[in-house]
């Protein structure tokens, strides 16, 4: 957990709690029929008293499985859903109570949610978002231009939203929710279904925003490289609760003590029952283990396969994508 | 202010796609035009004989009048949208912007609807002169007046509309309720004036939305009266603000309660 009173928290959550009730419905035409005149309904906890903090200035990811609570918390924080218990502070403002005033401030992008007109120009959209931001007209202007500049959009500023590339329109979704200056940004899976050239691009685009601006960014994604290569602090959220806050180079190195050693050899070597050593595949010559580095050093693995025996040799970190996939089905 | 109107210019651009349609929707409008005139000619035996108070040439252009008031209010189409962003909880992502959700979708159901009301009131107006050779008598006060009054009711039908939209925070398909809904206006109102029902119900309907969406501007367009005019202006105004009032109620309450799962 982050330390107390190091940072200046812009976003506070504390104990925060949401249930839905969700109706319940039984099989077959005489349950529909059942459930009309005596519906049944269960209560379905999405978000179990959660607290965290984020930093100004931080691009945090906010993970998890899908229907883990990640979606319904970002409700919570833009004052889009009510929450049953506890208390949300973003920027000094309770959601709940002053939604309006917030909306100003934040911004928010839904990769799989279109908020640009389709039929317009991205030029007549961020005009549309500088007007319902109350920006006047001319600082519009002047924003448009310094966007146009700063995040390359002149080649198809003019060109209707509808005839842009998935990764043009979500380049220019971003861009789009940046026209009111918002200190904070929410975005929710912003690179899907991108080739990874674009990702990349919209990657470094977050990036920019980030350092030029200094908005703070909260991130979801189920993309693995959009979390390791844009955020310092990742928190993981599965059946509603706060399974791991922390940041990403502890993700990778504390919490899981793994390297995978990917070894080819002359003679097959027998590695059963070694304490730290788990055998991954062995393919008779080939053979791939993960070492455990609390329990057996790398060193002391490499002398158990007999160097003079080895042909070619990769030693590599776990994957993230195993790492958090790990987290999601054991937690911590 | 400026941002609705904002909202509105961006769906009124956004519509300038769908002009074609408008005229390909109007042969809609043409038929049952055409059926209502054939239907009034077989009613009256000569042009001049009068029935509750409408020559014949003032029942088409009523009918004509209150066609357009209703093709122009686009109900069916905007209570489904209005129903499928709450159910369906795209909602959501206009509650996060710093506008009205009434506000924003009356803005851009106006915007959608501009051109067609253009449209509409110039054909119209055509098709009625061809059918009947003469327009109402109307001085450029009173066009005004009438425009007005339009706009107002075109308004109100809107208003109407979201409230029925909105039930669907409570109920699943707010559908059936505008199928009721929008069946009573067109009787009571949009083919018939209320002089042509019984006289036990004629009080209730002038205190319906019929007069202040339907009948009353139709009433005015054939028979321009001052007195007429401020008492269905004061009707409207009431209408507005209530009507206004029952939308801003039903979204805070229904918002309270939203579920949106996933996403």
């Amino acid at each position: 957990m982050p330390k107390e009173g190091r940072f200046m928290a812009i976003i506070t959550v504390k104990n925060l709690s949401k249930t839905f009730k969700v109706k319940l419905k039984e099989k077959g035409l005489k349950g529909s029929i059942k459930s009309i005149f005596k519906p049944k309904y269960k209560v379905v906890r999405a978000v179990n008293n959660i607290s965290f903090e984020v930093e100004k200035g931080e691009i945090i990811a906010f993970i998890g499985p899908n229907g883990a609570g990640k979606s319904t918390t970002i409700k919570m924080l833009t004052g889009i859903l009510y929450p049953n218990k506890g208390e949300v502070n973003v920027l000094d403002i309770n959601p709940v109570v002053n939604r309006k005033k917030l909306a100003y401030q934040i911004g928010t992008v839904f990769g799989q949610k279109e908020q640009l007109w389709t039929h317009l120009t991205p030029y007549d959209n961020f005009k549309f978002f500088g007007a319902i931001y109350d920006i006047p007209e001319a600082a519009v202007e002047k924003k448009i231009e310094e966007f146009n500049e700063v995040f390359e959009l002149s080649e198809f500023i003019n060109t209707p939203v509808r005839n842009l590339s998935l990764g043009q329109r979500i380049r220019c979704e971003i861009v789009a929710s940046l026209i009111h200056e918002p200190k904070v940004l929410f975005l929710d899976e912003p690179t899907i279904g991108l080739d990874p050239v674009v990702k990349e691009n919209i990657r470094t685009l977050i990036k920019r925003m980030n350092k030029e601006y200094k908005t703070t960014i909260f991130l979801t994604s189920h993309d693995v490289g959009d979390i390791e290569k844009l955020c310092k602090r990742v928190i993981i959220i599965n059946d509603g609760k706060i399974v791991l806050d922390d940041s990403m180079e502890n993700l990778k190195y504390h919490y899981l003590n793994k390297k995978i050693v990917e070894v080819k050899m002359r003679e097959k070597v027998n590695l059963d029952n070694e304490e730290g050593i788990t055998i991954l595949k062995d393919k008779g010559y080939n053979l791939k283990i993960e070492v455990d580095i609390t329990k057996k050093s790398v060193t002391d693995a490499l002398k158990l396969l007999n160097p003079e025996n080895i042909v070619d040799i990769n030693i590599s970190n776990i994957p993230l994508e195993d790492i958090i996939s790990t987290i999601y089905k054991e937690g911590i | 202010m400026k941002k609705y109107i904002f909202i509105f210019k961006s769906e009124l651009m956004s519509n300038l796609q769908y002009t074609f349609n408008i005229f390909v929707g109007f042969i809609g409008y043409l038929i049952m035009l055409f059926i209502l005139f054939n239907l009034y000619r077989y009613l009256y035996s000569d042009s001049s004989e009068i029935i509750n108070g409408y020559t014949m040439n003032q029942m088409v252009w009523y009918v004509i009048f209150t066609e357009i008031l209703w093709s122009v209010s686009g109900g069916r189409k905007f209570c489904s949208k209005i129903s499928e962003d709450v159910r369906g909880g795209n909602i959501a992502y206009n509650i996060n912007k710093p506008y009205s959700y009434i506000g924003y979708s009356l803005a851009s159901h106006l915007g959608e609807m501009f051109i067609k009301a253009i449209v509409y009131t110039i054909l119209a107006m055509i098709m009625g002169y061809l059918f009947l050779g003469m327009f109402p008598s109307l001085s450029i006060l009173e066009i005004l007046a009438l425009i007005l009054i339009s706009f107002i009711a075109i308004v109100i039908s809107s208003l109407l509309v979201i409230c029925i939209g909105l039930l669907s925070f409570r109920i699943e398909d707010s559908s059936p309720i505008y199928w009721l809904y929008s069946k009573l206006i067109l009787i009571f109102g949009t083919i018939f004036p209320i002089e042509y029902f019984p006289k036990a119900i004629q009080p209730i309907l002038n205190y319906s939305p019929v007069y202040v969406t339907t009948y009353g501007p139709a009433r005015l367009f054939v028979n321009f009266n001052l007195d007429t005019f401020l008492n269905i202006l004061l009707f409207q105004l009431i209408y507005l603000i209530l009507a206004y009032l029952l939308c801003a109620l039903m979204y805070k309450k229904g918002v309270k309660n939203l579920n949106v799962n996933g996403g």
